[in-house]
């Protein structure tokens, strides 16, 4: 196994774009190529080691025998592990928007919190982060029809608005709650929240939106039956109805 | 960076139909930003390499409010293609729907160094030019809405031709227009009420007049005002199966028309989108043989291809019905425009898929089109940017049409059913460097009527591409891969005696140019279309007539082409 530890050298007032921060990227490289990488801060291009202390093993070796480690506070710091297949990402600390996005394999492992876009697009892999999560988990970017197709995203803590907007695959689950228009526009994927949440499903047309807190639910959703989920009563609602939706919404009965 | 510097191109294999030069080897002088017979200066070495006049595109959709609401609508698209700024350029972004930046380098660094935009309204016409300045390097110029205006059809009504074309005159002018553009005649005014014309017959609602008395009397005034490019023609029932009979129909009511300049009657925008037969998409098929055939037959009409590629694209065009019907069709999102008393348009991201029989029959009609008509000089190699494929695309259409292998190729990945409903497998031709000299520079040039592009004659523009190929030794039938990358970025694009691009690097990005078309008309003709545009302003317009007009301050690039009725007549 290889391993490569990246450290910010100082706090970053001007955030980084790093989506060369992945296993996909660091795997057929020596040390000092990896330190050339290039990263923008703002609209000034530098090289990795320009902004981080890099250090590890020299050998290159396949994306799916490294891990690279991210040491201290990286929440200034985006797009981390984008389009990555396989390996592993761990961040000790929090990380900036757009982590994980369009992720196709390997884990991305946060033990802080996560910003904004958290693995928007992702087709596979693991995301897990032990903290909250910010808007847009797993959602399609501005415009996009589709957001994520497949894989897995798991959040200890709690999300923000619109998570899994536009969701096309794949599962995400959230501990705590989850902010406004959970899984809006859900086209077929799976969604938890094992708090609660506001307004979930709008417009979805497909899949499946679990709530095991409060949600207050749309109008447009119709009360079928109740299920008893793991000896949890949920009632299960069908909608979203203002698109003709075949989806599925259960939400639990006189929890919390 | 001086345009005006000397500079000699070495030993190029050059490709000029215009002037009668297919291939030979010879050197070319820049002097003062154009060709000359002698310059001294900077040498530019091509021995052995295709040399060709830089590109014309005559129909794309780059400027204006159907394009920014493109990108409005397709944050998604702006991902794509993004290049951060350098010592030269300023960033880029889009595919389908570019920033203005990226247009202007993309041209260029495909060796294209002038493109039209196929279709503003005059209401809308001074966001064009704000957009068409901010695009850098090529040449311009905008095509002018005039098939659904309120004023036209009046004139048309009633039948008075001399203020019909003042009419026109006075609507270039107001949009610092080039030429004029129509589009499913009638349409736009049925659309306001939620319907639509059916044929060049169906009388257009609340006017007293049918699609072809409209088409009929903008070709005459187009005539009688001597412009430089022809009526430039959207069909009727575009895009819908059938619709080939709708083009032959038109076709021949223009046929007697005697045209005032050495050039066609009708320019036919993207004739792909209405070679179609069948009477539902379940049995639609090509209608390009009965298309290609009819062209080979008359001589008033030319077409540009409006080539459709695998892949991303955003339809936009003032038939707003058809837009509607896309947006229908595939559920995507829409942008539906209203333009007073103008016009109607419309937006709709669009996927063209291989495995649909559909777009795959699509596909094979633009190629057929092109091989089938004899004559190059009658067929412009276009993708109808963004409607079919973006420009940058241009590269596989051209091998495309130079290789029969390619296409066997791109076809073994399609619907099985193609060869049924195409004769694109059927056909042999592959065409030549002079071919695709004349369908990308010659006979733009010439259909526009412009007499300075498309070809390297003393005097013409400064403006010439330069390809790391070599024609007396590729074999573009089979080495077409080889073919289309060199294409993608020329080895020089020259444009008014500058280098503007190097292999794919932009090395200068002057501002392009302008053209409009400044037509004279009688005083009397002119005083009596203000009495009713005034009314119609005073009553209808949301802005006062005296705000109307483009100012000159929106063209600080501007070249004026004059025509009317003062404007000598060539002699044939
Ligand atoms: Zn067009």
């Amino acid at each position: 196994m290889r391993s490569i530890t990246i450290t910010p050298q100082k706090a970053f007032c001007i955030s980084v774009e790093a989506e060369n921060i992945s296993p996909d990227k660091f795997a057929p490289l020596t040390l000092s190529q990896i330190k050339s990488l290039v990263v923008w801060q703002g609209n000034r291009q530098k090289t990795l080691s320009e902004l981080f202390v890099v250090e590890g093993d020299d050998a290159p070796a396949k994306a799916e025998e490294l891990t690279i480690r991210l040491i201290g506070d990286f929440s200034q710091v985006k797009r981390i592990g984008e389009g990555m297949t396989a390996g592993v990402v761990l961040a000790e600390e929090s990380v900036g928007m757009h982590a994980g996005n369009n992720m196709l394999g390997g884990l991305l492992s946060i033990s802080g919190s996560a910003d904004d876009w958290l693995a928007r697009e992702m087709r596979g892999g693991k995301v897990l982060v032990m903290g909250n999560a910010g808007n847009y988990v797993g959602s399609g970017y501005r415009g996009e029809k589709c957001g994520m197709r497949g894989g897995e995203i798991e959040v200890r803590g709690s999300a923000g608005a619109f998570l899994g907007e536009h969701l096309c695959g794949g599962s995400i689950r959230i501990a705590g709650d989850a902010g406004d228009f959970a899984g809006a526009a859900n086209q077929g994927g799976t969604i938890f929240i094992g708090g609660s949440t506001y307004l979930p499903g709008a417009e979805m047309s497909k899949g499946t939106i679990t709530v095991k807190g409060e949600a207050k639910v749309l109008p447009s959703f119709q009360k079928t039956e109740i299920v008893q989920i793991d000896g949890l009563a949920f009632q299960k609602y069908a909608g979203d109805l203002v698109d003709n939706g075949k989806g599925e919404l259960l939400v639990g009965v006189g929890s919390s | 960076m001086g345009g005006l510097k000397e500079m000699i191109i070495k030993g190029g294999i050059v490709y000029d139909p215009a002037n009668g030069i297919y291939g030979e080897e010879m050197d070319l002088f820049i002097d003062q930003g154009r060709m000359a017979l002698q310059a001294k200066g900077e040498e530019i070495d091509a021995r052995g390499l295709l040399v060709m006049p830089g590109g014309v595109d005559a129909h794309s959709h780059i400027a204006g409010k159907k394009v920014n609401t493109g990108r409005i609508m397709r944050p998604d698209d702006a991902r794509q293609g993004t290049e951060p700024r350098s010592a030269v350029c300023r960033p880029s972004t889009g595919y389908t729907v570019p920033n203005c930046y990226a247009m202007g380098y993309r041209y260029a660094r495909m060796g294209y160094t002038t493109a039209f935009e196929a279709a503003t309204p005059i209401l809308e016409a001074r966001h064009t030019h704000e957009e068409l300045e901010e695009i850098p390097i090529i040449d311009k110029g905008a095509l002018t809405l005039f098939g659904s205006n309120w004023q036209v059809k009046e004139c048309v009504r009633d039948k008075d031709l001399a203020k019909l074309a003042a009419n026109v005159a006075w609507g270039l002018c107001a949009a610092r227009g080039y030429g004029v553009k129509i589009v499913n005649p009638g349409g736009g005014e049925a659309w306001g009420f939620g319907a639509n014309v059916k044929g060049v017959n169906d009388p257009v609602p609340n006017f007293d007049v049918t699609p072809a008395e409209i088409i009929t009397g903008l070709a005459q005034a187009n005539e009688m005002l001597n412009l430089p490019h022809s009526i430039h023609l959207h069909f009727n029932n575009l895009g819908k199966p059938g619709n080939y009979t709708t083009a032959i129909e038109t076709l021949d009511l223009l046929k007697d028309i005697k045209p005032s300049r050495m050039r066609q009657v009708v320019h036919v925008a993207h004739m792909q989108f209405s070679a179609y037969g069948g009477t539902s998409w379940r049995d639609f098929e090509s209608k390009a043989p009965v298309i290609a055939d009819y062209f080979n037959c008359h001589n008033h009409a030319t077409m540009d291809m409006g080539q459709l590629l695998f892949g991303s694209a955003t339809t936009m065009t003032a038939d707003a019905p058809l837009e509607y019907g896309n947006a229908r069709l595939t559920h995507n999102k829409w942008s539906n425009h209203d333009i007073e008393l103008e016009e109607s348009s419309g937006v709709v991201p669009m996927t063209y898929f291989r495995k649909m029989l559909v777009n795959a029959v699509q596909w094979a009609i633009g190629l057929e089109l092109a091989l089938l008509v004899n004559d190059p000089w009658k067929v412009l190699m276009t993708t109808d940017h963004p409607n079919g494929s973006p420009f940058v695309n241009y590269p596989e259409v051209v091998t495309l049409l130079m290789s029969k292998p390619k296409r066997d190729l791109e076809m073994a990945t399609l619907h099985e059913q193609l060869p049924k409903r195409t004769t694109l497998a059927g056909l042999e031709r592959e065409l030549d460097w002079t071919d695709i000299a004349i369908m990308t520079r010659a006979a733009p040039a010439r259909v526009l009527g412009l007499a300075d592009k498309g070809h390297l004659g003393p005097g013409a523009d400064g403006d010439v591409s330069i390809y790391n190929l070599r024609p007396d030794e590729v074999d573009t039938s089979l080495d077409h891969a080889l073919v289309k990358k060199a294409l993608a970025n020329a080895m020089y694009t020259i444009k008014g005696g500058v280098v503007v691009s190097k292999e794919g690097r932009i090395l200068a990005a002057p501002p392009g140019r302008t053209f409009w078309v400044d037509a004279t008309v009688p005083q009397a003709d002119a005083d009596r279309l203000m009495i009713d545009l005034e009314e119609k302003f005073a009553k209808y317009y949301s802005i006062q007539i005296a705000n109307y007009a483009v100012q000159d301050a929106y063209l600080p690039h501007a070249n004026v082409i004059r025509a009317g009725l003062s404007v000598p007549q060539e002699v044939a």
